[in-house]
């Protein structure tokens, strides 16, 4: 499901097209419904895309929770960045990028 | 206006990573670190004096107070708390609540042994030589294993006599 929905962003990407230019952050939306998940997309103007999974059965969270919680990965993954034991592209080992993601989750569930 | 503090925090990131490249073990890293902070200290005390004015210190409570208070403010923006004297006066703790050093740093298990912040250890050392205290500086507490605090333990062993030119390590 990742693999295609990031497929999907980059579609959305390219027919954006000029929109870009003039935004900074890119909260993609709904990339595209299953039967059994809704995969929303966000990208940086550093080109990092997240994407969120999230159980169709979920009917409750609203757009801008869900932009919110896009937020605070961006701002979390920031931190990560400048951890000067982290190299870009590793898998994320952090202790702080878990319990917020915890909590995140937490509040929504 | 003065610079970026996170250039600083990535600055100093920089190099203790790139140390641990070159030795393989932490303590070899451990060792590097108070060296070269060794090497800075030795100098950084000629502008200490220059800038903050202060006087000769009468006795090692006078040393604490100058450390915490002026020096700490003075290069790194926080002042850390004296605490756990010993009841000769000749140790101190300093409780560092932040230290601007180790912002967005995690430690992977792999350097639990790693005393990051260890230059700051060479700096007082090296600082404290050059006028003529001999001192035995280290890291007894680190939030970045997981202690609430950082506590630097900080004992004076000798005073100096002979008038030797700058140390170099």
């Amino acid at each position: 499901t990742v693999h295609t929905s990031l497929d999907v962003v980059d579609e959305k990407i390219s027919a954006m097209g000029k929109a870009l230019v003039d935004q900074r952050e890119l909260y993609l939306g709904l990339l595209y419904p299953t039967e059994d998940y809704k995969v929303y997309g966000y990208v940086t103007n550093s080109k990092v895309k997240f994407v969120m999974v999230v159980d169709s059965s979920n009917t409750a969270l609203r757009d801008n929770e869900i932009r919110s919680m896009f937020r605070k990965l961006h701002n979390s993954y920031t931190d990560i960045m400048c951890n000067p034991f982290y190299n870009p592209g590793d898998r994320i080992h952090s202790r702080a990028f878990d319990t917020m993601v915890n909590s995140m989750m937490m509040q929504v569930c | 206006p003065p610079p970026n503090s996170e250039l600083f925090t990535l600055t100093y990131g920089a190099l203790v990573t790139q140390l641990c490249k070159d030795y393989e073990n932490d303590d070899d890293v451990n060792k590097q670190l108070d060296k070269m902070g060794y090497n800075i200290g030795v100098r950084l005390i000629e502008d200490f004096l220059a800038r903050s004015n202060v006087g000769r210190c009468h006795d090692f409570r006078e040393t604490a107070d100058v450390i915490a208070k002026i020096a700490f403010k003075m290069y790194l923006g926080i002042t850390p708390s004296i605490t756990n004297w010993s009841p000769g006066g000749d140790e101190f703790s300093l409780i560092l609540e932040n230290n601007p050093l180790v912002d967005f740093v995690e430690l992977p298990d792999n350097h639990s042994t790693l005393i990051y912040s260890n230059l700051l250890c060479g700096v007082l050392r090296g600082a404290l030589e050059m006028v003529q205290m001999a001192v035995d500086v280290k890291f007894v507490q680190d939030t970045l294993k997981g202690d609430s605090v950082t506590e630097i333990r900080m004992k004076f062993i000798r005073r100096i006599e002979d008038n030797l030119p700058a140390g170099e390590e």
